[in-house]
């Protein structure tokens, strides 16, 4: 009774009926987008990955007009040019680039005129053409003397109309030329490897891994069987059945190439088999291939582009091995790896040969990983923002 | 447990003895015999050279022979050290490789463990981007670079360690390093992206709110589920590794296992090539269940269904 | 927080690495000095030997370095240029080669018979094997019996005593039992050869490794185990080799203190460790761990301007094998002539090669062997193929013409080191520029396996190369007989053949007709264009000026080091 005394203080007037309003509280309040389109726009707040982006597609464009930028060709040889140091336009007057055309050494010798000597036989005997500073006075003990000589090889051959942008190999070819043809050798074998890879390993591995059991064990007794012989012995079949080139590497590289993908998906796929999403799906009657596609393989994405992001300097590198045992590519044209091997062994006396291309493919591999990362976290959808 | 791993060691037996038949028999198919190392010898001859390497019988009298051989753990006698048997040549080769493989390994892991960890721990951060950076640059270079670098300006320039060859502790640091670089940085790859993936996850926002420290976070619940997939490729790194490669014994001259693989393909010394190949295989399948096993141990969500069914 | 005790844990484990590295240093510090650094330290104790009332003689131990194994020491068996190194340094033959002289080994002196086919040998009475046993003339008469048995599957017996020993083919092929091989001991200390023919080159044969003697009854109690590692070898050479199995990567020669002439022998010991890369080699060398690295033309560049760069001229020829079997276009003899006068082999040498090599232009080397009437013998003939693109190109033309053809492919088979690679691609952009209307398709492959091609002539156009056996012109030309056994390129003259069976058979005691058959023999390699010649190599090294009267072989082993010894360092 009391309680409907309170009640009764209310003034009748103020009870309104409640306003029929729609239900916000499920509303969107953003514009709807997709999973796809969140995945983009995450990925170009990544500023490291954009660049990246840019960076290789550089690269790539590069590879394929860069040879023609002048009139060298790939197999241009004149060992009257050899071992030049490389010389750009406008760039060669900035001395600290090392784009200027000379070589650099220091000489040792007992005195200063011995040390000088050495680096003028060395260098050709063109004394006029070569620049002494003196490192250390010496005090006539054995190579106490130590000078810098620098040599102006393109004045002393009387070429100085010629600009070798990247320098000339041991036979006298232009760099440029060769390292960009030898980029797109290097690509071409890598994406298409990854590409072979990718495909086999993640079927491979999402079937053997999702169904487990017999399947599972009879798959990965093949895949040991695979591993267990060695890389060179399955190589050197390819040497007898295949004639070296493009196609014999890429073969030779994913013939044993997807089994690190098949693995990983496997074992990522072991581990989310028994989630609960699974569960539910299967529950529902989803077939296992739509299980793997629709619900375990976006969730091993990440580490799948990862991985892939490994196969291709691994490509890279195989193919510079392949070459280096006869199975790579038939000289004269070179792959970024070839060119590197071959540069290595002059590095010392001549390290611009190794230099650029170790560089480009430093850039190459990088830019890879980057580009990998960000499209991981782009694939993740905690990291959406 | 027991009858899982009987199975296991059941099956590797039969692992191997499939590798055992194919390389015998892709062997058989490649071209090259003790007689291709000279071509001088009268027909006469060469046939007692066949005799002393029983390749005059047929090719399956030749195999049952083989596998027999096999089994009695006898490799066969090498074309290119005369009167050599295969297993002289791996036990006398195999130390140098164990050594360093074994020591590039355990360093690598754990130091790009550490990377991974600390650049999952400052996502996008400056931490983050060197050790990226750094593993990137380590899988990116060819190890015979960074080799060719260390002894260039450790060994020759500032003298600080043995230039080459084998013998003493100090002359496995530098081989050691080149080493260690690659499985350095696919473990900080992995790491880190495994970190993140696991840091991410509703577990450790429940230990979070759990109270349970950092520490307790990043090690306890972080890593130890972050490690699973290294798993998977710390294993057959770990053969690469041992097995030795090519181009840093070369450099370093150390007198490995894995050089004498190449030289033997080089030469066609095929009872060496299988002998090798297999004993390859044997280290490989090995680790396989040695890492299946671990599987077992550090994912309870894994179970080990081989033994059942 | 969280980050402080992560960085924390990584440095800990940074230091315990380097801690680690650090203490083995230290560990390792004494240790190391037996093997590596006896060399740095020779100045030293020369130093300190001083300060002692010893007279400052250095250390007789010289280090170095091996490019490989050694794959086998037995004498009948091995093939391999380190085999034959290593068997030099241990063993003595009837005669010894000193800087290009033979000289007396086992045997003092000989006599030969009227007509040239029986030789006998004097052997000394106080050699003696390094296990105590005597050598007599019946270790040369094993020895060379076991080369030539059927049952021994020797290569190089057959090849080196086939055709100059009485009946060694017939041996080899089992038509006759092996007692009837032309070697007898007539006592313990006289050994008397037949020879199929007279041999003007017999002596310089006899200091080849396949003829060394061996001790029958050590060689048959190890049986299958002789030679496979030093305690199943025995010698009666200069020195010992030590701590050596076949797969050993380090070993070690001693002085051999039970050899004849072992008051000649200064030098104790030489320590061996198996290095391939060049590179590693130099650094080596540098820090002063061996005492001679050999230099790739790569390195050349770096090191010609040091003091201890040397140049070993060489006797082995390098040329392009043309398979006329291979191709319609090899078989056309202007199309031969056109590829072995379209390169530029002096462009090869100097800026390739640029390691002393010489320019080739026949196919017996420079400053090998001499006519009797003193003159060198590639100075007689001339030069005989030279590089000239206008008469190449003509030439090129013709051939085509005459097999109707406008363009051909070659395969062009080669080794695969750094410096062939170098080469390989520039002889093939070479022909190709200068020849139009010919592709060159390189396939370039390990030594082995480019034999194996050889043997099947499998192969168009095979870059090769050869090293004499013996000091006649005779080790270069048999090779383009008929039936050569390294022929496998399909050449094949009647007045070639005839003229080389004449200066083994006919004329071997004609020296006067003997070089004017070799001399036009050679002429016919070039009218025919049989291969085309390029160049004559040499070696580039740094070799230590202390190591002194180390003699370079121009045929069986490299070095002989019999009278080296360790002089003062300048």
């Amino acid at each position: 009774m009391t309680q409907e005394n309170e009640h009764k203080d209310v003034p009748k007037e103020l009870l309104v009926p409640l306003e029929r309003k729609e239900d916000t509280s499920e509303k969107i309040s953003g514009p709807p987008r997709s999973f796809m389109q969140d995945a983009r726009r995450t990925f170009f707040k990544n500023k490291f990955a954009v660049i990246s982006m840019i960076l290789l597609v550089i690269v790539v464009l590069l590879s394929i007009i860069g040879p023609y930028f002048n009139e060298h060709t790939m197999d241009g040889q004149d060992l009257s040019r050899a071992k030049m140091p490389p010389r750009v336009p406008v760039l060669e007057n900035i001395s600290w680039l090392g784009l200027n055309g000379t070589l650099t050494s220091e000489f040792d010798g007992d005195t200063v005129e011995d040390a000088t000597k050495n680096a003028v036989m060395r260098y050709d005997n063109k004394e006029d053409f070569i620049d002494i500073r003196v490192l250390a006075e010496g005090d006539g003990s054995k190579d106490s003397a130590e000078v810098e000589a620098t040599y102006h090889i393109y004045e002393a051959q009387e070429m100085m109309d010629q600009y070798y942008w990247l320098g000339t190999d041991t036979l006298g070819r232009d760099q440029w030329t060769r390292m960009w043809l030898g980029t797109r050798v290097s690509l071409i074998i890598a994406s298409v490897a990854a590409l072979i890879d990718l495909v086999i390993g993640v079927a491979y591995g999402g079937i053997s891994g999702y169904y487990g059991g017999r399947i599972d064990s009879f798959m990965q007794r093949i895949i040991e069987i695979l591993v267990g012989i060695p890389n060179l012995v399955v190589i050197l079949l390819m040497i007898i059945v295949l004639q070296p080139g493009i196609v014999s590497i890429i073969i030779a590289l994913t013939i044993t190439g997807w089994i690190g993908m098949a693995r990983i998906v496997r074992g990522e796929i072991l581990k989310l088999k028994n989630e609960e999403f699974v569960l539910a799906a299967r529950t529902l009657g989803q077939s296992g291939g739509k299980t793997i596609t629709k619900h375990l393989l976006p969730n091993v994405a990440g580490i799948i582009i990862i991985n892939t992001m490994f196969t291709i300097p691994n490509a890279i590198f195989f193919e510079a091995f392949l070459s280096f045992i006869g199975l790579g590519i038939v000289p004269p044209e070179a792959s970024l790896g070839a060119l590197i091997n071959s540069g290595f062994d002059v590095f010392r006396l001549y390290p611009y040969m190794v230099f650029y291309p170790a560089v480009l493919i430093s850039v190459i591999m990088i830019a890879f990983n980057l580009i990998g990362d960000g499209l991981r976290d782009a694939f993740d959808p905690k990291m959406h923002k | 447990m027991l009858r899982y791993i009987l199975k296991r060691v059941f099956y590797m037996a039969i692992t191997l003895f499939i590798i055992a038949t194919v390389s015998f028999f892709l062997m058989k198919m490649l071209p090259g015999s003790p007689l291709s190392v000279e071509n001088k010898l009268s027909e006469a001859q060469q046939t007692i050279v066949l005799e002393k390497y029983g390749l005059n019988d047929p090719i399956p009298v030749q195999y049952v022979k083989y596998i027999a051989g096999l089994v009695q753990g006898d490799l066969g006698i090498s074309f290119q050290f005369d009167n050599t048997p295969v297993t002289d040549i791996i036990m006398a080769r195999i130390g140098p490789s164990m050594v360093l493989g074994a020591q590039a390994l355990v360093f690598g892991t754990v130091l790009g463990i550490l990377f991974g960890l600390v650049a999952a721990i400052s996502h996008n951060g400056v931490l983050d981007y060197t050790s990226t950076i750094i593993a990137v640059l380590g899988t990116s270079i060819p190890s015979f670079i960074f080799a060719g670098l260390l002894q260039w300006y450790l060994a020759v320039k500032f003298e600080m360690f043995p230039v080459a060859l084998w013998g003493t502790y100090e002359h496995t640091i530098l081989p050691t390093i080149a080493l260690l670089i690659f499985p350095m940085a696919i473990s900080a790859r992995f790491t880190r992206t495994e970190m993140l993936e696991v840091l991410g996850s509703d577990f450790i926002t429940t230990a979070r709110a759990k109270g349970v420290t950092e520490f307790g976070i990043i090690f306890k619940h972080g890593l130890r589920n972050a490690l699973i997939p290294l798993v998977t490729v710390v294993g057959p790194m770990a053969v690469g590794l041992m097995t030795g490669t090519l181009v840093i014994e070369q450099i370093f001259a150390v007198p490995g296992i894995g050089e004498q693989f190449v030289t033997s393909v080089m030469v066609v010394d095929y009872p060496t090539i299988m002998g090798l190949t297999l004993f390859f295989a044997f280290l490989f399948v090995a680790i396989i269940l040695v890492i299946d096993l671990l599987y077992v141990l550090i994912d309870p969500r894994i179970r080990l269904t081989g033994g059942e069914s | 927080m969280k980050l402080k005790k992560v960085w924390f844990l990584a440095l800990a484990l940074m230091l315990g690495l380097f801690l680690a590295a650090c203490s083995g240093g230290d560990d390792g510090g004494d240790t190391s000095s037996e093997g590596g650094e006896d060399t740095n330290t020779e100045a030293d104790s020369g130093e300190e030997d001083t300060g002692e009332e010893e007279a400052s003689e250095p250390e007789q131990v010289m280090n170095f370095i091996n490019g490989d194994t050694i794959p086998s020491m037995d004498a009948s068996m091995v093939t391999d240029e380190y085999g034959i190194q290593f068997l030099g340094a241990t063993m003595d033959g009837l005669y010894r080669l000193k800087d290009g002289e033979v000289v007396p080994g086992i045997a003092t002196d000989h006599e030969i018979s009227e007509d040239g086919t029986t030789w006998t040998f004097t052997l000394r009475e106080d050699a003696k094997w390094s296990n105590g046993d005597p050598v007599t003339a019946h270790d040369f008469v094993y020895s060379w019996q076991r080369a030539v048995n059927p049952d021994t599957g020797s290569e190089y017996g057959p090849y080196m005593m086939g055709g100059v020993i009485k009946n060694a083919t017939a041996v080899n092929s089992g038509d006759v039992p092996v007692e009837e091989l032309g070697v007898k001991a007539v006592d313990d200390y006289t050994f008397e050869v037949t020879l199929e023919n007279p041999v003007p080159y017999f002596e310089s044969l006899t200091t080849f490794a396949t003829y060394y003697p061996l001790n029958q009854k050590f060689v048959e109690e190890q049986g299958d185990k002789y030679a496979t590692s030093t305690d199943t070898l025995v010698f009666n050479g200069p020195y010992t080799l030590d701590n050596w199995e076949s797969t050993s990567s380090s070993w070690e020669l001693n002085k051999n203190a039970d050899y004849w002439d072992a008051e000649t022998v200064k030098l104790e010991k030489m320590t061996y460790e198996v290095v391939k890369d060049p590179q590693t080699a130099v650094d080596l060398y540098e820090s002063g761990e061996i005492d001679r690295a050999g230099l790739s033309s790569d390195l050349v560049d770096q090191y010609s301007t040091h003091d201890d760069y040397r140049v070993v001229p060489e006797t082995s020829l390098f040329y392009l094998k043309l398979n006329q079997t291979g191709s319609d276009a090899l078989a056309n003899v202007n199309i031969r002539k056109a590829i072995s006068k379209a390169f530029d082999k002096e462009a090869l040498v100097n800026e390739i090669l640029n390691n002393g090599s010489l320019v080739s232009t026949g196919f017996v080397p420079k400053d090998f062997v001499q006519t009797p009437s003193g003159e060198d013998f590639r100075e007689a003939n001339g030069d005989l193929v030279t590089h000239d693109v206008e008469e190449a190109k003509a030439l090129w033309e013709k051939g085509l013409e005459e097999i109707g053809q406008d363009s051909v492919t070659l395969e062009f088979l080669a080794g695969d080191s750094e410096t062939a690679k170098t080469m390989n691609e520039y002889l093939a952009n070479q022909l190709q520029t200068n020849l139009p209307g010919l592709t060159v398709e390189l396939k370039q492959v390990p030594f082995e396996q480019r034999l194996d091609l050889d043997t099947n002539m499998d192969y168009q156009i095979q870059f090769a190369g050869w090293g004499p056996d013996y000091l006649d012109p005779y080790t270069f030309l048999n090779l383009w007989l008929t039936d050569g056994g390294n022929n496998k390129m399909g050449f094949s003259n009647e007045k070639y053949d005839s003229l080389l069976e004449e200066t083994a058979t006919t004329l071997a005691q004609d020296p006067e007709a003997r070089y004017a058959n070799f001399l036009e023999a050679e002429k016919i390699l070039a009218e025919e264009a049989a291969v085309a010649p390029i160049y004559q190599s040499a070696s580039a090294q740094l070799v230590r000026p202390s190591v002194q009267d180390v003699y370079v072989n121009a045929f069986g082993p490299t070095y002989e080091y019999k009278w080296a010894s360790v002089g003062a360092e300048e």
